[in-house]
């Protein structure tokens, strides 16, 4: 599959008087490799995930997928959006199943893979269902399923959760887990919440505010092997850990470190 | 790429394709008039339509001045409008706040929403002759509705806690028309106002070119009899300014209440 | 039977009443002013069965109705298309809009006068007033429509990999169909409106011409059962605009407009 590289990527807003929102990023994310980026509000980590995206392009240095520069969107880095971004008049089979037919994929194909999708994210029934009859926490499950039905290489989750109440939240974080372990992929996730971060990820990297730097990359996919967080079902029992516990009030620390230089 | 529309253009870029746009108006027009393509009679050149435009100003044409006619036929919608709005606005707030009211006046006005305005003419010619009653009753035709619409809709739809905490401290009805909704709506009956103008002005032209002695409508009917296209066409072009100083003052008016806070 | 629903049903029953016993019995309004309830219907009998200005009821409502729909359906048709392509589009926009901003102010009844220069007191001055007047808010509503779309979901289509043509018509179409159909609202009163003031100013068939002919005529009942028409078939039309709104978009949740 692929990795993704920033070498030393700047990204100016708005020409000449414009807003540096990334004064300098250099990170590498390995194959298959979930890491999560968290930092405080305006820091530039959605900018970060655009980039890879392809719907922004830096204004220095360069973002590689799979050693090749990214020039554009494409169904090979799939995106998964705060405010799911579903199309309202398609029904939930045809949200899902848009990008397999831009790709060319026959019917046949298509409708096995966007039913197995469909029965990997528990939406079983809703398949004739418009989005707006759907309520949040099953939108963004298709929206998941839109984007894991195109085998990416690559997924991209802009703070997925974030318009969730917490307990379909928590939910969905088990969801994740679930799934990223059945069928794992490189993946780059964006979100305020360090207890999801810790959650999910194998590494967390801190950005600074802005104009934003990585600040700390925590690996925490040694941790877990280590400490055995696996061995827990339940969100809230890996979240009383003592190693969760370290590690969440050490991010923590960071952030504040870098809220309070805000404030000024 | 992202959002829509997908390029950005440049200030000096879109300034370059509108001054394209206008240019290949303005050429296309006078290409077609002065290559007889179409006749002079029927297309005079854009130079044409300008002098004549000039020379109304000061030479009567129909009885009055172009600023005369333009004149008479501004008071007229003056008064309309103001009609319409004195009594769709207040009208608009006590729909807005007894229910009951707007049970009884809803069904009537939706009733005769559907007549156009300038389908009144016959009988406003028949109730007030060439009488300045005319117009104004066509012009309330057309300024009415949506004063009352969008007074009604700001009125109703104000957020319930605010007329939850009025009456919480105890505020008699009318103090909450005038000191929570009408303020509350003020963005939509200013909207309302903008759009009233609008169908007012528009209203106007059409009754003054089926009954009138002195106005713009009048005097575009005679030009059209006169086969004086270039005068037609000066016309509407003072038509169009006065509709636009209308809509801006209007517009003005709109962002000065905005500044204050109300909307 | 909801309360307003009753209420609104004495409110109009209580007005006929009224009507009734102030032109009748009570003849507090000159017959001359305005009809009675009977004088209406006999002005109804006479232009739907025995015919007025040249022709029955029925035939002055297909050709108003004939135009209506015909002018309505090639500004929409132009109109529409005009609109997305500007959205979508700033090059399109800034070559188009200082132009289109220089005609807009002229309101569309001030175009009746040329319009008959140009081609007449027939059918095609008509159209072509109706043109004017219902080409702009259907352009205007297009364009915000387009404006308006999330962008989160251009960049979810692009992301998928969509390729133009599908785009267009998946994707920028039916997220702008809401705005378009306000548009097409919006155009379809134009279009009634003008066609109105333009059959009142000349013309020899249709529902503005009964007007016309019942001013000159000084007949107060027909004038009634013109503008009678005129409501029924305005609200007939929109009525069939927003069902046929309700087909296209099943998607959305029609929010009760007043």
């Amino acid at each position: 599959m692929a990795a993704i590289t920033f070498d030393a990527v700047q990204k100016t807003f708005g020409g000449n008087i414009g807003v540096v929102a990334l004064e300098r990023v250099d990170l590498a994310i390995a194959d298959k490799e979930f890491v999560a980026i968290v930092g405080p509000s305006g820091c530039g980590k959605t900018t970060c995930l655009r980039l890879v995206a392809g719907f922004e392009f830096p204004s220095a240095g360069s973002v590689n997928v799979d050693g090749r520069r990214v020039s554009g969107p494409g169904p090979d880095r799939a995106v998964v959006f705060q405010q799911f971004a579903l199309f309202p008049w398609k029904t939930v089979f045809a949200n899902i199943a848009l990008g397999l037919r831009n790709k060319g994929v026959g019917k046949d194909e298509r409708d096995k893979r966007v039913a197995q999708a469909i029965a990997l994210m528990n939406l079983q029934g809703y398949e004739s269902a418009f989005p707006h009859q759907l309520s949040g926490g099953m939108q963004q499950r298709v929206a998941i399923a839109r984007a894991y039905v195109l085998d990416p290489d690559v997924l991209l989750m802009d703070e997925p959760f974030g318009a969730l109440d917490a307990q379909t939240r928590t939910e969905m974080q088990e969801e994740l887990v679930r799934i990223a372990r059945l069928n794992p992929r490189t993946v780059l996730f964006i979100t305020h919440a360090v207890e999801e971060a810790v959650y999910l990820a194998d590494r967390v990297a801190i950005m600074t505010r802005r104009p934003g730097r990585i600040k700390e990359v925590i690996d925490i996919r040694s941790v877990r092997m280590a400490e055995k967080w696996d061995r827990h079902e339940l969100i809230e029992d890996v979240m009383d850990l003592e190693s969760f516990i370290h590690w969440r009030t050490h991010i923590w620390r960071s952030l504040r470190e870098e809220k309070s230089g805000q404030d000024r | 790429m992202s959002g829509v529309p997908a390029q950005r253009l440049t200030r000096l870029d879109a300034m370059a394709y509108g001054t394209v746009g206008v240019i290949l108006f303005f050429g296309i027009w006078s290409l077609l008039s002065l290559s007889g393509a179409v006749p002079k009679q029927f297309l005079p050149t854009p130079y044409d339509v300008a002098s004549r435009f000039v020379q109304l100003l000061s030479t009567p044409f129909a009885g009055a001045t172009l600023q005369q006619h333009l004149a008479s036929s501004f008071m007229r919608f003056a008064y309309g409008f103001l009609l319409g709005a004195a009594v769709g606005i207040p009208l608009g707030l006590l729909m807005g706040w007894f229910r009951v009211l707007d049970e009884i006046v809803s069904p009537v006005f939706d009733a005769l929403r559907f007549i156009a305005p300038i389908a009144w003419v016959p009988f406003a010619a028949l109730w007030f002759g060439t009488g300045i009653g005319g117009p104004i009753l066509i012009i309330f035709a057309g300024a009415f509705p949506p004063c009352l619409i969008n007074t009604y809709r700001g009125a109703r739809f104000v957020s319930r806690p605010l007329i939850e905490a009025a009456q919480m401290l105890g505020t008699g009805n009318l103090r909450i028309i005038l000191e929570v909704l009408l303020p509350a709506s003020t963005a939509s009956i200013i909207a309302g106002l903008r759009i009233s103008a609008g169908l007012g002005w528009q209203s106007l032209i059409g009754a003054e070119l089926i009954v009138a002695s002195t106005g713009v409508g009048f005097m575009m009917v005679q030009a059209q009899l006169n086969m004086s296209t270039a005068t037609v066409m000066s016309v509407m072009v003072a038509i169009g300014l006065v509709g636009l100083l209308i809509d801006v003052a209007l517009r003005w008016i709109e962002a000065a209440v905005r500044q204050r806070g109300f909307a | 039977m909801s309360r307003r629903f009753v209420i609104g049903l004495t409110t109009i029953v209580a007005l006929a009443a009224l009507w009734y016993v102030a032109t009748i019995p009570l003849a507090l309004i000159s017959p001359g002013r305005f009809p009675s309830p009977v004088d209406v219907w006999i002005s109804f009998r006479q232009v739907a069965f025995a015919g007025y200005a040249n022709g029955l009821l029925y035939q002055h409502v297909l050709h108003s109705l004939k135009l209506v729909v015909f002018g309505f359906l090639v500004a929409a048709g132009t109109g529409v298309p005009l609109g997305l392509l500007m959205g979508w589009s700033r090059r399109a926009e800034a070559l188009i809009n200082p132009v289109f901003l220089l005609i807009r102010p002229i309101p569309p009844l001030a175009w009746i006068p040329l319009a008959i220069l140009w081609l007449g007191i027939g059918d095609a001055a008509k159209i072509m007033v109706i043109w004017f007047a219902a080409f702009v808010p259907s352009v205007i509503n297009s364009f915000t429509g387009v404006r308006t779309i999330e962008p989160s979901i251009i960049e979810a289509a692009h992301m998928l990999g969509t390729p133009r043509y599908r785009f267009i018509t998946e994707v920028l179409i039916p997220a702008s169909a809401p705005m378009i159909f306000t548009g097409l609202r919006l155009s379809l009163q134009a279009s009634w409106t003008t066609l109105v003031a333009a059959e009142l100013v000349g013309a020899l068939y249709g529902l503005g011409r009964i007007l016309n002919v019942a001013q000159q005529d000084i007949y107060p009942g027909m004038i009634f059962v013109g503008m009678a028409c005129v409501a029924v078939l305005g609200w007939a039309t929109t009525r069939l605009l927003a069902e046929f709104e309700t087909f296209s978009l099943p998607w959305i949740q029609m929010a009760r407009e007043y």
